[in-house]
């Protein structure tokens, strides 16, 4: 609805499947679990680099739907499952 | 293409009454793959134009995140869930943040909000000159089943203000 207004968005995801649900104009996916798209608590710099990776993706996808990947591994022993709901 | 609305009530009320013994039940997983998602047909699209350095950026979450002190919490006992939608100013710190969802593990972001609401991170990113502007007002929901009354009532609420505050992109944050 935002985009159909004019505006441009990218989304945060990381899981395939649902992601391919809701289809996304713009989307950034990661390898952490649910309830933390940015990365570890505290890890400022890692929260920056994905900021400056999703302005990257915003000005580089050009075709509704892509979903760009990045590679970057939780560091610490307490990273939730990708589908934990409770 | 806009979204069919109808069809999506029509399909709801009939997970509802199917789904409801396996909600009190807690069997989420269950009732999630029972549930009507509305699938688009055509990708919302808007071309992206300018440059980060020049334009206003906003946030929107569904981490249920709220104003303790100033906000009501969210319903997290209707099996509907809560349709509507807190306004979360930019200047917002930890500790005035409630979290409330009934279906993530919040103690993480309890510990950062910027995991799931990178808040400060825009707030340096603005200061370092690489975005233009951190809108003054960004938005969170949480867990809802009955989309309705979110895309009728809370979200184009929402875009009245992403649009009177110039906002020309929105980093769009699940859980």
């Amino acid at each position: 609805m935002i985009e159909e207004e004019g505006i441009s968005t990218i989304s945060m995801g990381n899981e395939p499947e649902r992601m391919a649900r809701i289809k996304p104009p713009r989307a950034l996916q990661v390898k952490f679990g649910r309830g933390s798209m940015f990365g570890e608590p505290g890890n400022v710099s890692r929260q920056r680099r994905i900021l400056l990776d999703a302005f990257d993706a915003l000005q580089t996808i050009t075709e509704p739907g892509e979903i760009r990947k990045l590679p970057y591994q939780w560091k610490r022993p307490d990273r939730p499952d990708m589908t934990d709901y409770q | 293409m806009p979204i069919d609305l109808e069809q999506f009530k029509t399909a709801y009320e009939k997970w509802v009454e199917e789904s409801m013994s396996d909600f009190q039940a807690g069997k989420m997983v269950e009732i999630l793959k029972k549930y009507p998602s509305i699938i688009p047909g055509d990708i919302p699209w808007m071309p992206y134009t300018g440059k980060p350095s020049e334009q206003t950026f906003a946030l929107i979450t569904s981490a249920g995140l709220y104003l303790k002190d100033s906000q009501p919490a969210f319903d997290t006992l209707s099996i509907h869930g809560d349709p509507s939608i807190r306004e979360i100013p930019k200047d917002v710190q930890q500790e005035e943040i409630g979290i409330v969802h009934g279906h993530y593990d919040h103690s993480l972001v309890e510990q950062d909000i910027n995991i799931i609401f990178p808040i400060h991170r825009l707030m340096e990113l603005e200061n370092d000159g690489i975005i233009g502007k951190t809108a003054d007002t960004h938005y969170s929901c949480s867990y809802v089943n009955n989309v309705a009354p979110l895309a009728t009532e809370a979200v184009p609420k929402m875009i009245s203000g992403i649009k009177a505050e110039e906002v020309d992109v929105v980093l769009l944050v699940p859980v």
